[in-house]
């Protein structure tokens, strides 16, 4: 299917998305083609592709031998820089979804300064690049018609704004949410989330109570609202206000839970300062052996072991479960302005599944990208005892998806250990496979097991193992 | 049709649409006054149209 379209690239009729060669570029239709011959000449687009913001573009060379097996109706092509691992809004921390909602809005504003706007506002078209956003649908640009509303103002509200609020305001993680619903939350259903005590708050009257009820009353009005707006005087300053409020709103939105199971791990875990150097170093030393191109850290928590094997790989994805583990590592990354390490939240028990239209809009993660080394550090007891995943079926996983040659650094924790005997506290001990002996009989006979270490009083052993 | 509304595929809601009047600031105070008095002209105007 190499002269096919990407599958999550078709709503969007005058601008698709495809690869040739492991290279991606955008087909454009003329009009598609104008606008972006206004876009490439504004300061917006030098000024944000300069800082990394907006995906690197530029006119591809060869255009008609990339264009014609795509059919009719292409002018002209683009070529990306491709972004080192696609994310999506379901997987990121409250602080991502804040800082690619900033950039949404920065955009808007600084397009109608050059008398352009954006055509929709889905948090989709933002990817991140370890922890910086960047704006990657250049199709989205185009010329802002005198007197036209902004047409991206409700999706804004689905996808950026409610997600924030509802877990600014109420401590509502938006990240199932909008697992389930790609189109976001729907007006009717913020306004449902929300108290009337909520309506003091900053935004909630305004987008979500007002909108809601909008939306209801004029769902089947006849009238041309477009037409109205025009005749009576609509124009960009209305809108420049908008976004220029939602965007002081946005900045002010915080989430302030400060404590979960995880979150406090790297600070306060079962680790003695020796014990945490030996580990690291093992780490260190399987993250050394060779240069990696995608290193997974599953378990991540707050990814000291991620920036370990950063230096060694051309990028990490560095996933966990608890989604204040994960804003933690974003807003330290973030601080160190680090570009090569992608927090993420995820969890190896029900990991992002395919989604949208076909199946094949929303990839799963592990159609992102094979890792070369998996980094599982004190993992597998929640793998096995909390999630109920048989541990032969763990292994599995793990050789299918380094099956194409790659490692693996896997640390098992004994039941003796003082946080499996919490795990197990109020259960039955149905984990027999759970055994040491076990393990390894069953790593052994899906990897090669290079090396491996006791550490922490033989509770706890780390191994280097190769996937046969 | 016009170029912006060829490209643009989303549909913005017509709701929210008006709603984007009382976010406007200032300026959208004038635009929300016109609209209002552009509605009452034509329910007159419109009332005493006879059908073709």
């Amino acid at each position: 299917m190499t002269d096919s379209f990407e599958p999550a690239s078709f709503r969007d009729r005058h601008s698709r998305v495809f690869q040739r060669d492991k290279r991606i570029y955008r087909a454009l239709s003329a009009s598609g083609l104008s606008e972006w011959e206004t876009l490439a000449a504004t300061r917006l687009f030098a000024g944000f592709s300069r800082r990394g913001a907006l995906v690197a573009t530029r006119r591809a060379d060869d255009e008609a031998a990339l264009l014609a097996p795509l059919g009719d109706g292409w002018a002209g092509a683009l070529e990306h820089e491709r972004v080192p691992f696609i994310s999506y809004p379901y997987e990121w921390s409250f602080g991502m979804m804040k800082d690619a909602a900033l950039l949404q809005l920065d955009l808007v504003l600084a397009a109608l300064d050059e008398g352009m706007i954006l055509k929709d506002a889905t948090a989709y078209n933002l990817q991140f690049r370890g922890a910086s956003p960047v704006f990657i649908d250049i199709g989205s640009f185009i010329t802002l018609d005198p007197g036209e509303p902004w047409p991206g103002y409700r999706q804004f509200c689905q996808l950026f704004l409610y997600p924030l609020l509802l877990q600014a305001y109420r401590d509502i993680p938006f990240q199932p949410w909008l697992r389930g619903s790609l189109e976001g939350i729907d007006p009717r259903d913020a306004n449902a989330m929300l108290s009337t005590r909520d309506l003091l708050r900053s935004g909630v009257l305004a987008h979500v109570r007002l909108q809601a009820g909008a939306q209801q009353r004029f769902a089947s009005t006849g009238r041309d609202v477009r037409a109205d707006l025009r005749k009576a005087g609509f124009d960009a300053r209305l809108i420049k206000a908008n976004v220029a409020g939602l965007r002081k709103l946005v900045a002010k939105l915080e989430w302030t839970r400060h404590s979960s199971t995880w979150a406090g791990y790297a600070g306060d875990n079962s680790y003695d300062e020796a014990n945490h150097q030996k580990k690291a170093a093992f780490v260190r030393a399987a993250a050394a052996e060779r240069r990696r191109g995608l290193v997974w850290d599953i378990g991540a928590n707050t990814g000291t072991f991620s920036r370990i094997a950063s230096e060694h790989a051309d990028y990490v994805v560095s996933m966990d479960a608890d989604v204040l583990a994960v804003e933690r590592h974003y807003q330290s990354l973030k601080q160190q302005d680090v570009r090569t390490i992608l927090p993420l939240i995820g969890n190896v028990a029900d990991p992002a599944p395919a989604l949208g239209w076909r199946g094949l809009e929303r990839l799963p993660l592990e159609k992102r990208g094979t890792p070369d080394l998996v980094l599982c550090l004190a993992l597998i007891h929640h793998v096995v005892i909390s999630a109920n995943v048989p541990l032969a079926e763990f292994v599995d996983w793990l050789a299918t998806l380094l099956s194409g040659g790659g490692d693996l650094v896997i640390e098992f924790v004994t039941k003796d250990d003082a946080m499996v005997r919490t795990l197990l506290r109020n259960k039955d001990d149905q984990y027999g496979d759970y055994e040491q002996p076990n393990f390894e009989a069953k790593l052994a006979s899906r990897f090669e097991i290079v090396r491996q270490e006791t550490i922490q009083s033989g509770t706890r052993t780390l191994y280097y193992a190769r996937a046969k | 049709m016009s170029k912006f509304l060829v490209l643009a595929y989303l549909d913005p809601g017509s709701g929210s649409m008006l709603l984007q009047i009382l976010l406007g600031g200032i300026a959208g105070v004038a635009v929300a006054g016109k609209m209002y008095w552009q509605r009452i002209k034509a329910h007159f105007s419109g009332g005493s149209k006879k059908p073709d």
